[in-house]
């Protein structure tokens, strides 16, 4: 048999490449070309086991040419550039072969999140937002000038600002004395120039401070998004506008019940334990438990940056209605029974005692407008930050939470639903579930002939359990390796150790035990399972009817826009292979992040911003599925892998005709 | 009269054609065939297509005889209840087109049937008639597969319908149908999405279409008939538009459903204007059946050999109106 020569170039700082290996090597005619790399040296990731599956050893073809097996994963351009699947492509002839770099074709695979690092918007100056920080240095009183302290601050920061009067709170007057003595009348003075509920005249002294803080010091404000089951805050310095730390937990609620429905029902039980009237018990306990999770986030925010909370003057909070009901204890039964109405959408500022936040006690906590009781102040945001609201052409914004809430919508109208996917996607609810930290399992990949798993975990470590884009990999991998079949039941005749009966019915085992964090299995069970594809079901119901009452196809949306508290990254192939997302180009999908706490951001920082949630709120209108019999058809519709109208995903079908394992036959 | 001009549908999909039983020519013994489906419009709107094939009535007969029936059917059946090859013969000769053998979960032991037993019992059966048969198992996922598989090992080449495959519950019975060269009726608890689902998962095993049947569940007159019509409407108008998921021949169990109901079971103290027990009886199991023929039911198992005879007359009459 013929030997041919393969000659591998290696992009420029790619570190797969081994010095002590020639980058050329002799292999007989049908070799692999990743058995050629792997003489070669050079490491080619294939996370699908060498299967053609994934696409991740894409290389180019820069001299002579390779037989390809499967261009599965390659467009058509890709090959008429040269591009290759190494595990696929078979030497028989001389050929130089160019490896990418390994990120670039991840890159090209799943759609990066954007949220990672937070840009401050351009030009941004302090002026925008509501807090005001001056420094100053009074005439000291004497027997010629015997002005009251208050009248005489107020005096000199009239002076310097313009500002024609200020309000000042009692606690804050008792100390005034003692601070503008402190250090010979130098005082530097936070005020708050107005709110949105009073935009004019309403100017307030929130801190008074002796001596001149330097005006690049920060001054901090928070952004929170109070999610069903995720809590985020990000710690802004409002003088510069930067992030400066981020944080999340689990909301401190979710032992209460794990959607808002079954908080709701909570908030309203009485409480032993409680003094208090009958149906308030639930309501304070919930209250107390989500400003626990918001408190201990802000000092640990606060710890990064070596700052105290109790200097953090402004929070500004978006969350889903319920969320923010409970937030404020204020009753919210009224949620859950028709017709469905809040207490209250739009919220005064309150100060920061009066709700229970432990930042500073003269600090503001602005309360984000929502626009019914099941789209909430956190989509309102998201539409800011997603950009919807002034975009020409038609777009799909969805929000993954707990709840997924759909807009579609441009600058000429903006229509929204919501329906309950329950806390699955957050890794929540999910036997091995957990948030997208260090040793979540991000992306999985399953073997077709052994079923065997191969994953990447977060941080690289051991696993501790899987994260929500996890999830969605694993559901598409063991439906196309036919471990579950397209209603998600196990195929219990599977000659896979893996595949298994345990406490909880059929489930799969992705890790050992030995090979964990926890030291236990880590598994997906059959009850999982049907927690996915209810959550899958219930958000692309969720914007097939929303598209049909708005008369409107899907396709005519430009782009679709996700937001959620997500991994790193999710895989829209694999969402698209289980039906989350509706199939359509890649590239059409945009993820965002958290989109409602980087809405708040922006409403923290720029008042004009907060106008414009202000106008989103007020824009939107709201389709109640509730009360529409055709959500309910489209869901058990959408209760399939990916879909019972099979011809809604055509590259999904195509792709099992291309991989008719997963077509159950017997083993 | 006016003349008017009857707008006539034409549909781009059809309901499979699907044949039961097999002859000796074909590798079975059964004396004829019967083939159901086939159509290209809704139930007997013969002036836009001419029917394919009539609905089949099929008596439903057990294992052993059971002690769940209404007092009404056994005292006629009387003796032949009492072992599945007389019943078998006692409903061939009552006129059914084709027999439904439902296994017992228990055999007259007490004890759960056991494969030998079912394979005894379909044996017995398919020698005392040669009408074509649908065997289906008590409805335990275990002990049908215990007993479905080694009848249809016993019986290959006989084109035998096996039931009932569920969405848990389908993967060895479809798979040892299609080995043994029987067909399969799958069941949905009345919803079109769950039937097309089911219909998309045998069909991924590889079942060929024209050996599946459909049960899309029915409730007895007065307990849920109308959604049960409603989705049997739905799957057929989806069938004719082309869905290939929805267009399985529909089976429907009337028989069971009606014999279910008070109205059918109670013999005493209802009010009298119920009229008398026996009458009413056959009336809510014709009627039950006659508005699933209407909705476009392919294969209607009955129990009581005067309702089958009504719904034979109006079936008759349904179809000879002129083209």
């Amino acid at each position: 048999m013929a030997d041919h020569s393969v000659h591998f170039d290696v992009t420029p700082d790619a570190t797969a490449l081994s010095e002590t290996h020639p980058p050329t090597v002799r292999v007989p005619t049908g070799t692999l070309v990743t058995e050629a790399a792997r003489l070669a040296g050079i490491d080619l990731g294939q996370p699908c086991g060498g299967q053609g599956r994934c696409g991740r050893c894409a290389v180019q073809v820069t001299g002579g040419d390779v037989r390809r097996r499967s261009t599965l994963r390659l467009k058509q351009e890709d090959v008429a550039a040269g591009y290759a699947l190494a595990c696929q492509s078979v030497v028989e002839s001389d050929v130089t072969i160019t490896i990418p770099l390994q990120e670039k074709i991840e890159r090209r695979l799943t759609t990066e999140r954007t949220a990672i690092e937070v840009s401050v918007p351009t030009g941004y100056s302090a002026a925008a937002q509501t807090m005001r920080r001056v420094a100053v240095q009074l005439q000291p009183a004497d027997m010629q000038d015997q002005t009251d302290d208050w009248s005489r601050l107020q005096s000199a920061l009239r002076r310097q600002t313009g500002i024609p009067s200020l309000s000042v709170s009692l606690p804050l007057l008792r100390r005034l004395g003692g601070i503008l003595r402190e250090q010979d009348w130098a005082v530097t003075a936070v005020i708050e120039t107005d709110t949105w509920d009073h935009p004019a005249d309403a100017a307030r002294l929130v801190d008074l401070v002796s001596g001149h803080v330097p005006d690049h010091a920060p001054l901090w404000g928070v952004a929170i998004d109070i999610g069903t089951t995720t809590v985020s805050l990000w710690l802004v310095d409002l003088i510069t506008g930067a992030v400066r730390a981020q944080v999340a937990e689990y909301n401190g609620q979710i032992s209460r019940g794990e959607d808002v429905i079954s908080r709701i029902i909570y908030s309203s039980k009485k409480n032993s334990a409680s003094p208090l009237p009958s149906g308030e018990g639930g309501l304070i306990e919930l209250r107390d438990l989500v400003l626990k999770t918001i408190n201990s986030l802000l000092a640990t925010a606060c710890k990064r940056v070596l700052a105290d909370p109790a200097s953090v003057v402004k929070a500004t909070i978006a969350g889903n209605s319920t969320m923010m009901h409970l937030l404020l204890g204020i009753p919210c039964e009224s949620i859950r029974l028709a017709p469905f109405v809040t207490a209250v959408n739009h919220l005064p500022v309150l100060p920061a005692t009066v709700v229970g936040l432990h930042i500073h006690p003269e600090g503001s906590v602005d309360c984000l407008p929502g626009v019914a009781s099941y789209v909430g102040a956190d989509i309102s945001s998201g539409v800011l930050s997603s950009g919807l609201d002034d975009a020409e052409p038609m777009m799909l914004f969805m929000d993954v939470g707990t709840n997924g809430e759909i807009v579609l919508g441009n600058r000429e109208f903006l229509a929204t639903c919501a329906c309950s996917a329950g806390p699955a996607f957050e890794g929540a609810g999910v036997q091995n579930g957990m948030r997208a930290t260090e040793g979540a399992i991000e992306e999985v990949w399953i073997n077709n002939d052994t079923h065997e798993p191969t994953f990447r975990v977060i941080g690289g470590g051991k696993a501790r359990g899987v994260c929500g884009s996890g999830l969605i990999a694993l559901l598409a991998e063991l439906f196309l390796t036919g471990v579950i079949d397209r209603s998600g039941h196990f195929n219990m005749n599977l000659s896979s150790v893996r595949v298994r009966r345990g406490e909880h019915g059929p489930e799969y085992v992705i890790v050992w035990a030995a090979d964990s964090q926890t030291g236990y299995d880590i598994v997906i069970t059959h009850v999982d399972v049907d927690n996915l594809m209810r959550a899958k079901a219930a958000i692309y119901a969720g914007f097939t009817v929303l598209a049909d009452k708005v008369g409107m196809p899907l396709e005519m949306a430009e782009q679709v826009l996700i937001g959620g508290s997500f991994g790193k990254y999710i895989n829209v192939e694999k969402a698209v292979e289980i039906g989350l997302l509706p199939d359509r180009s890649w590239d059409s999908f945009k993820f965002l992040g958290n989109t409602s706490v980087r809405g708040a951001y922006l409403a923290l920082l720029d008042r004009a911003a907060r106008a414009r949630i202000r106008d989103i709120a007020g824009r939107m209108t709201y389709i109640e599925l509730t009360a529409d019999n055709s959500f309910y058809e489209a869901f058990t519709s959408a209760l399939f892998l990916p879909h019972t109208d099979l011809s809604r995903f055509p590259t999904v079908q195509a792709a099992l005709a291309q991989n008719p394992k997963n077509l159950s036959k017997e083993e | 009269m006016p003349q008017v001009e009857i707008p006539k549908d034409s549909w781009s999909g059809s309901v499979t054609t699907v044949t039961l039983g097999a002859t000796a020519a074909d590798g079975g013994t059964r004396s004829h065939t019967i083939t159901v489906g086939g159509h290209k419009a809704l139930p007997f709107m013969h002036f836009e297509q001419k029917m394919a094939h009539r609905p089949l009535i099929a008596l439903e007969i057990k294992d052993h005889r059971p002690d769940d029936w209404s007092p009404l059917l056994l005292d006629l059946w009387g003796d032949a209840a009492n072992d599945p090859a007389s019943w078998a013969k006692a409903a061939e000769s009552a006129g059914a087109d084709a027999l439904v053998l439902w296994l017992s979960q228990n055999g007259t032991d007490g004890k759960p049937t056991t494969p030998q037993a079912a394979v005894a019992s379909t044996k017995a059966v398919l020698q005392a008639s040669g009408l074509p048969l649908l065997v289906f198992a008590p409805g335990q996922a275990e002990l049908d597969n215990a007993l479905l598989v080694p009848i249809s090992e016993a019986t290959t080449g006989e084109r035998l319908v096996l039931g009932i495959c569920e969405d848990k519950n389908y993967r060895t019975i479809a798979a040892t149908a299609m080995a043994n060269g029987h067909l399969i009726s799958t069941r949905t608890p009345m919803d079109v999405n769950l039937a097309k689902q089911l219909n998309i998962l045998v069909r991924d095993m590889g079942i060929p279409p024209d050996r599946i049947l459909m049960d899309p569940t029915t409730g007895g007159l007065g307990y849920g008939i109308e959604y049960g019509y409603s989705v049997m409407e739905r799957l057929r108008l989806a069938a004719l538009q082309g869905d290939g998921n929805t267009q399985s021949p529909m089976i429907v169990t009337p028989g069971a459903e009606a014999w279910k109901t008070k109205e059918a079971k109670v013999g005493h103290d209802v009010p009298a204007t119920w009229g008398e027990w026996l009458e009413r009886a056959i009336n809510w199991e014709t009627l039950t059946a006659m508005a699933l023929v209407e909705s476009g039911a392919d294969i209607i198992v009955l129990r009581h050999p005067e309702s089958m005879r009504r719904l034979r007359a109006a079936i008759d009459e349904l179809m000879s109106v002129p083209a």
